[in-house]
């Protein structure tokens, strides 16, 4: 697709486009209600793991793992952000993957005013769903991978001998700042590979060609790019927060709040930030794609 | 058919999760009595009367619901807890003595009822009586944790209490019943510990030579048996910073180095050892 020579979309009005569609087209809540249901399923099972009768199969695992202490109360609550953490990626990697790409193929649809259908949708997601599954598995090992070397490179460092870093100090980066260090680090490799699943879905490109487009892309419109990635991630940061700090709830208020809190973050991940990240994007896609 | 036989299975199993009294729900229910508890411990002198009687008295329900989960003897001694915070003294013995009828048969647990209604006598300032209940742990109790730490504990209080001369009798009367102990029971953990405390005492003494001949005694009764890198390490630190003496603390390390190279403090014998 041709990008030069054209006059960078604007925000407000993709976000525009994004409401309309999602008032107009019910439909495109599906793909993400079906991925709220698998993670509030997989959130239930990492809950009842210390009760009888899941203790038994599932308890040898976190005691492997993590250890004895996880399987207690109220100890299992400290844990329970990282599990469903752990269980949202993969969920994400095997049908997040998929759901994704039906998402960009309804937006499709819609935006060249056919049918939306949701069952469509989700067959067009089928059709890829190799390329679909190696690009989430990619990302997901990208992003894991870049946090380790951060983490590497930030102790090498103050290993060295080095007292602060950007004037902060060694303690800070790796407390209070690791969230952040997370988030950004989640923000630009999602913006930089945004385009990926919209090309492979919209152009039918095969999954390379389709990185490569986008970093193209992102590049070229990395304001909005950005913008469209990050408003969303806003709205999440608060309860990434609110996990971080297991232990100061449990205390202060009472464990079962923690479930409470990942319960949210389930309904919130899926149906707004990650809702308004996938049709916003493919909106941009198709816009540019149309001013070509 | 198999799909909706395999959901009402899940369903079934998810809900008997929520209901069943398994281990997890006591402790939820545990952590929920403590939580009660806590604005006693958090403020004694302000919490209401009413505050207090209704946190012993989710503990004693707790009891009286579970008297064999182990949750029921950490609730026992919070209600003990519970009195001594409220300086309730003679209602906590009462119930700490309550207690040695029902776990007659775990030493451990009666050492610990014991020292608790001995810290009882101490916060009330009558010592003699509190010494009476730890001469009783260190007579019946001898090799429980509590029994082998008491006769150190006294000492260690007179000598905060600064009073020289019954901090001396003490800890000579702790050595002689360590002493006792590593005879009778020559194998067991209580001599290694025991001879641990002893050189303790000699520390606390200041007596160098007699901790350091004890300690010695340890490497040589326990050489190949256990590992003697702390030890040896503890002998090398006397001889250096105590008596002064560089030769001996460098000949000790220099063994350590040699008989534990893969020793946590063989690193820092080497740099001890290359420093002129």
């Amino acid at each position: 697709m041709e990008t030069t020579k054209i006059q960078k979309p604007k925000v407000i009005n993709i976000y525009g486009l994004v409401f309309q569609a999602l008032k107009l087209q019910p439909k495109f809540f599906v793909p993400f209600i079906l991925f709220v249901i698998l993670e509030l399923i997989a959130l239930l099972f990492i809950f009842v793991t210390p009760r009888q009768p899941f203790i038994s199969v599932l308890g040898p695992i976190v005691k492997a793992f993590w250890g004895e202490a996880f399987l207690h109360y109220p100890t299992n609550f400290v844990l329970l952000p990282r599990l469903t953490s752990l269980a949202r990626t993969v969920l994400s990697v095997i049908f997040g993957s998929l759901l994704t790409g039906a998402t960009v193929s309804m937006v499709n649809e819609y935006y060249n005013k056919r049918q939306v259908k949701a069952n469509a949708g989700l067959l067009n997601g089928f059709k890829k769903y190799l390329n679909l599954f190696t690009f989430v598995l990619i990302l997901t090992i990208l992003f894991f991978g870049s946090i380790k070397i951060f983490y590497w490179a930030l102790a090498k460092y103050f290993m060295a001998g080095f007292k602060t870093l950007l004037f902060i100090k060694p303690r800070f980066w790796l407390g209070p700042m690791a969230i952040f260090i997370n988030i950004l680090m989640g923000l630009l490799i999602q913006s930089l590979f945004i385009y990926t699943i919209p090309a492979v879905m919209i152009d039918n490109i095969k999954l390379l060609r389709a990185m490569g487009r986008s970093l193209k892309l992102s590049a070229r419109y990395f304001g909005q790019t950005i913008t469209l990635v990050g408003l969303p991630i806003l709205v999440y940061i608060p309860i990434i927060i609110l996990q971080y700090k297991t232990s100061f709830i449990i205390n202060r208020v009472f464990p079962e709040f923690v479930l409470v809190i990942a319960i949210f973050s389930a309904i919130i991940s899926a149906l707004v930030t990650d809702i308004l990240i996938t049709i916003s994007t493919a909106f941009l896609y198709l816009k540019l794609k149309e001013k070509q | 058919m198999k799909k909706i036989c395999l959901t009402i299975i899940l369903v079934g199993l998810f809900l008997l999760a929520g209901c069943a009294n398994d281990q997890y729900s006591v402790e939820q229910q545990y952590w929920y009595t403590k939580k009660s508890a806590e604005k006693v411990f958090k403020n004694p002198a302000g919490s209401p009367p009413a505050e207090m009687e209704k946190a012993v008295a989710g503990f004693k329900k707790f009891i009286n619901r579970y008297p064999k989960n182990i949750l029921a003897l950490d609730a026992d001694f919070k209600i003990a807890s519970l009195y001594l915070v409220k300086q309730e003294f003679e209602k906590a013995r009462q119930h700490l003595d309550s207690m040695m009828g029902r776990y007659n048969n775990n030493p451990e647990i009666n050492s610990q009822v014991l020292f608790m209604k001995g810290s009882s006598y101490q916060m009330e300032n009558k010592w003699p009586s509190a010494l009476e209940q730890y001469k009783k742990i260190i007579a019946d109790f001898p090799l429980t944790k509590r029994g082998l730490e008491t006769p150190i504990f006294i000492a260690q209080y007179y000598k905060n209490k600064f009073e020289p001369e019954k901090m001396r009798a003490a800890f000579d009367e702790a050595i002689a019943h360590y002493t006792g102990l590593a005879a009778k029971y020559p194998d067991s953990v209580a001599a290694f510990k025991s001879y641990t405390f002893i050189s303790s005492c000699y520390s606390a003494m200041k007596n160098w030579p007699q901790a350091v001949k004890t300690l010695d005694a340890m490497v040589e009764k326990y050489t190949g048996k256990l590992k003697m890198d702390a030890v040896l390490m503890d002998i090398a630190l006397i001889y250096k910073r105590e008596l002064k003496d560089d030769v001996k603390a460098k000949e000790v390390l220099g063994r350590l180095i040699k008989e534990y190279p893969k020793s946590k403090f063989a690193s820092a014998a080497k740099s001890f050892l290359e420093k002129p």
